[in-house]
């Protein structure tokens, strides 16, 4: 069964959701997100950061851009009320320089979680096997090391655990050298969950929670970043 | 068009398809007395092997050899249950609606030419299809080299026997999208007398495709152990049909399969990250981790393991005995054993002292238990009557290199004698002796699986560990 939220995105010609809409996707799964709210200016900015607590990011909000951090449309670390405003107006004339074309809706504003180990859940459609979710290291030399892990949805807890165990990235939330021990089923939560909505929308072509932030034993994990890419059926 | 593609799927025609492993009469249409074409090696294995009554077809012919030849299927007076056909690809549709005209229960349709070739092969392929739509009749191929079945003789395998040896019965059957690599194989197995009693080739698999063979093979009874060698499977969707099949096939028995076909990269766009890291290979690795499919590396380490699964008891946990006369044969073992997750228990201080009354002062006690290069028969027995049977191994790797004086083939008898403890065991045996060969052979057939070298005896006990872990679907926990 659909979402309504891809069903809307889809009825509006979008090919992928936006980035409230994504985290409102997840939350209708019970996958969690940092809390967030979407503002148009930086007063209703200010207010933001404060009901969510800083530090936050600021990311631009368009239907036209793919990768925000190409085009300066992201700021991190903002942690105080005069940073939010800057951060607001930096977001906003490097978007008007290097994307000109691309239509403003507003700003998110989004707690920043801190201090997690990054992990990348994803899905996509293959021909032959259907729905195929994937489990990864996170960061910048994921494709690089290729530590990844795949099965076919939709995925049981055990499916999820067997696929985090295969990786390397699991060495290193039980405690490689002394690291803190990361909150392993939480995150085997949000795996099967995300089985679940892949499932459930087949308009969605291809999926990545990047990253997943892994916080310490019974902490929870967070989905910081999501990118879902809408195809109608 | 939706229906030309369910066609490859399984079971989806719903007869059976014995008679293609099982016939009482076959026919072989192509029969020729042209030596070395591919009908008459079929024919001639067949009238030679074949325990079942053999029909030659062919038009041009009346006789061949002094055997009655028939000028169609049509005309052959008796039932016919399968047909083999090996006929060039443009006559193969006619003789497809005369074994559907005379009620043949199954083709086995050797011929090449059709979707494999382009267009115009693609289109008789269709003609096949739709010929055979409203009937019963299962069709294996096209493109293929068929069955051999070592227990009726059934062989379709068009590869003389002086090129190509046929392997004798035994627990082990084998599914191969190739047909070289099925012949290869079938020849390399009878060669070292390994038991591959049913091996499939599927060819173009316009109607019986993989999946359903597994299933077949997981209820016939003589089979222990299924190896598959497969390149991918070909039909949208086909993959969650394999799937299915395969999660319950593996609770009944072993599957171990090898894909070749790793390194392609994925074709997906690559929109967002979770594409560009998705390979094809991984996929299927995913898959057959959710199946319950035990993986090899090559066709030879599916073998290794297929010959462990088919002969040992399971194991009832992860810890290894390993007792050697060499202790650098010991470290090999013990490396590969913790890459694999095994592991190589210390014996108690009370089994370490009882060990030491009975073996001489430089022997090492602690495991790998070393016996020296001055071990006897009788040291293995000692080692093996003492610590198998207790609760702190699960199962041994017994290295005997029979280069040191001590040894005779008498330790075959003491280490088929220690079947009776129910822990599994392989033996590693490294060397090119006579009398190594002698016992190595005792061994074989005597159940107890042997290994050139530590490496291989060790991935083989890993196997059975895993089987063991697929079976009783432990739950999966975080260290």
């Amino acid at each position: 069964m659909t979402h309504d939220l891809v069903v809307k995105a889809l009825s509006e010609g979008k090919f992928k959701l936006l980035d409230h809409e994504a985290y409102q996707l997840l939350e209708a799964y019970g996958i969690p997100t940092p809390g967030y709210r979407v503002v148009s200016n930086y007063e209703e900015a200010i207010k933001a950061a404060n009901e969510v607590g800083y530090p936050v990011a600021i990311k631009v909000i368009s239907p036209d851009i793919m990768h925000k951090t190409d085009v300066g449309g992201v700021v991190l670390n903002v942690s105080s009320d005069d940073e939010v405003k800057r951060a607001c107006q930096e977001v906003s004339s490097n978007v008007k320089r290097l994307a000109p074309y691309a239509r403003v809706f507003g700003y998110l504003v989004q707690h920043m979680v801190q201090g997690g180990l990054e992990v990348i859940v994803g899905g996509l459609r293959d021909s032959i096997f259907g729905t195929v979710v994937l489990f990864g290291m996170g960061g910048v030399l994921t494709e690089l090391y290729r530590d990844v892990s795949m099965r076919i949805a939709p995925i049981t807890e055990d499916d999820a655990l067997s696929m985090i165990k295969e990786t390397k990235a699991y060495q290193l939330m039980i405690g490689y050298r002394g690291m803190p021990r990361r909150d392993i089923y939480s995150l085997v939560d949000v795996m099967v969950k995300f089985s679940r909505l892949m499932m459930d929308n087949p308009q969605i072509s291809e999926a990545d929670l990047n990253p997943v932030i892994m916080l310490e034993n019974g902490k929870g994990s967070y989905v910081v970043d999501a990118r879902f890419m809408l195809k109608p059926k | 068009m939706a229906t030309e593609l369910l066609r490859g799927e399984s079971g989806l025609r719903g007869s059976s398809i014995d008679a293609l492993f099982h016939p009482s009469s076959v026919a072989v249409v192509g029969a020729t007395p042209k030596q070395g074409h591919v009908g008459y090696v079929i024919m001639v294995n067949l009238l030679g092997k074949f325990k079942g009554k053999v029909f030659l077809v062919n038009p041009r012919y009346d006789s061949i050899n002094g055997v009655k030849c028939y000028k169609s299927l049509t005309d052959v007076d008796d039932e016919v249950d399968l047909a083999v056909i090996a006929v060039p690809a443009p006559v193969v549709p006619q003789v497809v609606a005369d074994a559907v005209k005379k009620g043949v229960k199954a083709l086995i349709i050797i011929s090449g030419g059709f979707s494999e070739v382009g267009d115009e092969g693609k289109r008789l392929e269709d003609e096949v299809r739709s010929i055979i739509k409203d009937s019963k009749v299962r069709i294996l191929g096209p493109n293929c080299i068929g069955v051999y079945n070592a227990e009726n003789g059934l062989d379709t395998f068009f590869l003389p026997e002086d090129r190509m040896g046929r392997p004798p019965k035994g627990p082990i059957a084998l599914i191969s999208q190739s047909g070289a690599v099925a012949a290869a194989i079938l020849d390399w197995a009878s060669r070292r007398k390994l038991g591959i009693g049913l091996a499939v080739n599927y060819g173009n698999k316009i109607d019986v495709s993989e999946s359903e063979l597994l299933e077949y093979f997981a209820e016939n009874p003589n089979v222990k152990v299924i190896t598959m060698y497969i390149e991918g499977l070909k039909y949208p969707g086909e993959g969650l049909r394999f799937l299915e099949t395969a999660r319950k096939v593996t609770q009944v028995k072993p599957v171990i399969v090898y894909k070749a076909g790793r390194t392609k990269a994925s074709a997906h766009a690559v929109a967002s990250h979770t594409a560009a890291l998705a390979g094809n290979y991984e996929i299927y690795r995913g898959a057959f981790r959710q199946a319950g499919l035990i993986e090899a590396n090559s066709v030879r380490e599916m073998f290794d393991l297929a010959k462990a699964l088919a002969t040992q008891p399971l194991p009832r946990g992860k810890r290894v005995l390993v007792l050697t006369d060499s202790g650098g044969m010991g470290i090999q073992a013990v490396d590969t054993l913790s890459t694999l997750g095994l592991e190589v228990p210390e014996l108690p201080e009370t089994m370490q002292s009882m060990l030491r009354k009975y073996l001489p002062p430089l022997a090492i006690v602690r495991n790998p238990v070393d016996v020296t290069g001055s071990a006897t028969d009788e040291y293995y027995k000692i080692v093996l009557d003492s610590i198998l049977p207790t609760s702190y191994v699960d199962m041994a790797l017994i290295i005997a290199l029979m280069q040191i004086p001590g040894l005779t083939p008498n330790l075959v008898n003491y280490i088929i004698d220690a079947k009776r403890y129910g822990k599994p065991m392989v033996v590693v045996s490294f060397g090119g002796s006579a009398l190594m060969e002698k016992f190595n052979d005792a061994l074989e057939s005597n159940g107890i699986p042997v290994y050139a070298t530590p490496d291989r005896g060790a991935k083989a006990l890993w196997a059975l560990v895993e089987y063991s872990r697929i079976r009783r679907m432990l739950r999966e926990e975080v260290e």
